[in-house]
């Protein structure tokens, strides 16, 4: 049954084609296509690319910067921006490192102290925003400056290598011998947001809050809130991160994340933006920035071992990026024409 | 009523001037070295290239938008200039004509995809300073060009006259330059604006596409600028060169009374944000005070400033109520 004859009159039938038209439309569709794509090429080329240690560290790279898009994801919703997240995510990895190694905490405090602390600090950025109404942007850029400022103060920029041998073997952990436990740690969280943005009342109103702040807090939202509890769930989510890579490392280390925590901030929006969340705010694509995440991996890792150096790396990423919001662009003029949207 | 001195602190320039002034006069009250020779030497070659840096931001703020890329730029034109130089074996002259060239090919590059596509200038340009710099270390592979001539380095570290250092006059330049184009130019006006109301621009007939492209043009030729200050500076064609650009870059035009939605810009003001920044910076190293306090003064004088902004946006409306 073609789209053009399907008579508009048959409810089951229209709404049958248009759901599967946006399946095919839908931004995840079209990753897994390329992930497929890209994927096939590289193992075709490459023999030890589909190898099992190969998808572990594919994998445990997927998992990092899945994280990471989590975190910046969580406070576009907004329609803002946090350039603290990498700051925000050293931070609370120094902070963990300093509670089970200086205070020989154990981990199950220490990590969820980690994580309240990048929360309090993700707190900090949203209450600012909201109560001085300057733009995130300008807030974000200030506060990445003053957190990753004081982090290295305060330790004298120096690692904590002394970790309990707990966390550098989560690190290396194999699930099912090829899976690495940090992609299942975000698997598990993509599940978790989308129940939270899907189903929860609180996930709702953030949404409505980020779409249209005038029309959510007439219909009762308090956008304010709102948008605090948004740079919080940033902060926490980066400061998993944060001790994702410290699992990865064994250690927690201050340069992770580069000069002010600035080289996160491409995986940050490459994943969410590949996934198909709107910068203005409003909509997320949780499984989407999952999706992104792996794309950019398996290119990454495809190009690495073809022996593309390394450097130029990283122009092909920010060619990515660009290529990404390029397509999506010529993606909604599509669908507009087509009357889908 | 006191209404002269308040218009006069309406003035952009006139409260960070003020505190420049009282800051050059405690500092050198508590450590007489500050206004050594040398010191002022230094100083101002840290004005005169941060100020080029400032004024590359400023011109994309006017506009009502940002640069990331912009220390990426600097960086690459700072390589290819030392490059153009030591491999090519370029005269200095001609090798600052092909950066500033590489500068302004950037910018309008940017600024070309941000006016055809609408797509916000926050993603174009970070993915354009992942661009050049992933270019810049293609090129270098992390390693510095060396081989920069000693008529390059003499321009970065010697004094024209007194303390005064050559790397003045291009500052002198740009700024003049930057405050003609403001408010005696065209193009100018157009930018302005166009950050200050975008749909009235349009519907007065202005160019959207053409005045973006530019301003980010012209952001470009001044990163191109400080890019190849540093190196004269520095000695050699560093590649991490403009990776600290970011927080300066908004710190001083922000204090400076430069509203980050666009329309308001102030060429003094950013002058004297630059030299508020550097006094803070040259004085935690004249009292010995660890150098990563620097970040956190740069960014607790961003949030200052920001209020203090916010502070007098608040007045004039209120005045104008």
């Amino acid at each position: 049954m073609s789209i053009e004859t399907s008579p508009p009159a048959v409810p089951e039938a229209a709404g049958g084609t248009s759901q599967i038209q946006k399946i095919l439309f839908s931004n995840e569709f079209g990753l897994v296509v390329l992930i497929v794509l890209a994927f096939a090429f590289f193992a075709s080329l490459l023999p030890g690319f589909s190898a099992p240690f190969s998808l572990f560290a594919i994998g445990r790279q997927i998992g990092i910067d899945t994280m990471i898009g989590f975190a910046m994801m969580a406070v576009i919703v907004t329609g803002g921006l946090d350039l603290s997240v990498g700051a925000i995510g050293v931070s609370a990895a120094m902070v963990f490192g300093w509670l089970c190694e200086r205070l020989g905490l154990p981990l199950a405090v220490s990590i969820p102290g980690a994580i309240l602390f990048g929360a309090l600090l993700g707190t900090i950025n949203g209450y600012a925003v909201v109560r001085s109404g300057v733009h995130s942007f300008i807030i974000t850029l200030a506060s990445m400056s003053i957190f990753f400022g004081v982090m290295i103060f305060l330790t004298k920029a120096e690692a904590f290598r002394g970790l309990p041998p707990e966390v550098a073997a989560l690190g290396r952990l194999k699930l099912g011998g090829k899976v690495s436990a940090l992609l299942a740690i975000s698997v598990a969280v993509c599940i978790a947001l989308s129940v939270f943005y899907r189903y929860t009342t609180l996930g709702r109103r953030v949404l409505a809050a980020g779409a249209n702040p005038r029309a959510a807090e007439v219909s009762g939202v308090r956008t304010g809130r709102m948008f605090i509890a948004c740079h919080a769930l940033t902060g926490a989510l980066a400061a998993l991160a944060g001790l994702m890579v410290t699992a990865r490392t064994g250690a927690a280390v201050p340069s992770m994340a580069g000069q002010l925590g600035q080289d996160w901030l491409l995986p940050a929006f490459l994943a969410p933006v590949l996934g198909g969340t709107l910068l203005s705010g409003g909509r997320v694509a949780v499984f989407g920035t999952l999706l992104g995440a792996a794309f950019v991996n398996v290119i990454t890792a495809g190009l690495l071992q073809l022996r593309i150096g390394e450097f130029w790396i990283q122009a092909c990423l920010g060619l990515m990026l660009l290529a990404a919001v390029l397509a999506d662009r010529g993606r909604h003029v599509l669908l507009r024409r087509r009357g889908l949207v | 009523m006191g209404s002269k001195l308040t218009r006069a602190f309406d003035n952009d320039w006139i409260g960070p001037a003020l505190v420049s002034l009282v800051a050059i006069v405690v500092i050198s009250i508590l450590q007489p070295s500050f206004l050594s020779s040398f010191n002022i030497l230094v100083l101002l070659s840290a004005i005169a290239v941060n100020m080029l840096i400032a004024l590359g931001q400023l011109v994309i703020i006017a506009v009502g938008q940002m640069n990331l890329a912009l220390g990426s730029i600097g960086g690459l034109v700072a390589i290819s200039f030392a490059a153009m130089m030591e491999i090519w074996g370029l005269p200095p002259l001609v090798a600052m004509c092909g950066g500033l060239a590489i500068g302004v090919v950037a910018g309008i590059a940017s600024g070309f995809v941000i006016a055809r596509t609408g797509i916000s200038a926050f993603i174009i340009t970070l993915a354009g300073l992942q661009i050049f710099k992933g270019i810049n270390l293609g090129i270098t592979e992390a390693q510095p060009f060396y081989g920069v001539p000693q008529s390059v380095k003499d321009f970065g570290n010697v004094a024209m006259a007194g303390p005064i250092p050559w790397l003045v006059l291009p500052m002198i330049v740009a700024a003049v330059g930057m405050w003609a184009i403001f408010n005696r130019l065209r193009i100018g006006r157009f930018i302005l604006a166009i950050g200050g109301n975008r749909n009235a621009a349009e519907l007065s007939g202005i160019n959207l596409d053409t005045t973006v492209i530019w301003a980010h043009a012209l952001s470009g030729l001044l990163a191109a600028g400080a890019g190849m200050m540093l190196v004269a500076r520095l000695q050699i064609g560093h590649p991490a060169i403009g990776e600290d650009w970011l927080i300066s870059s908004f710190a001083a035009p922000v204090i400076g009374g430069a509203i980050l939605s666009g329309g308001h810009v102030s060429v003094a003001g950013t002058f004297f944000g630059v030299v508020i920044i550097a006094i803070i910076t040259q004085a935690l190293v004249l009292f010995a005070i660890d150098p990563f306090v620097v970040q956190i003064v740069l960014g607790a004088l961003i949030l200052w400033a920001v209020g203090i902004n916010r502070l007098r946006e608040l007045r004039v409306a209120k005045a104008k109520a």
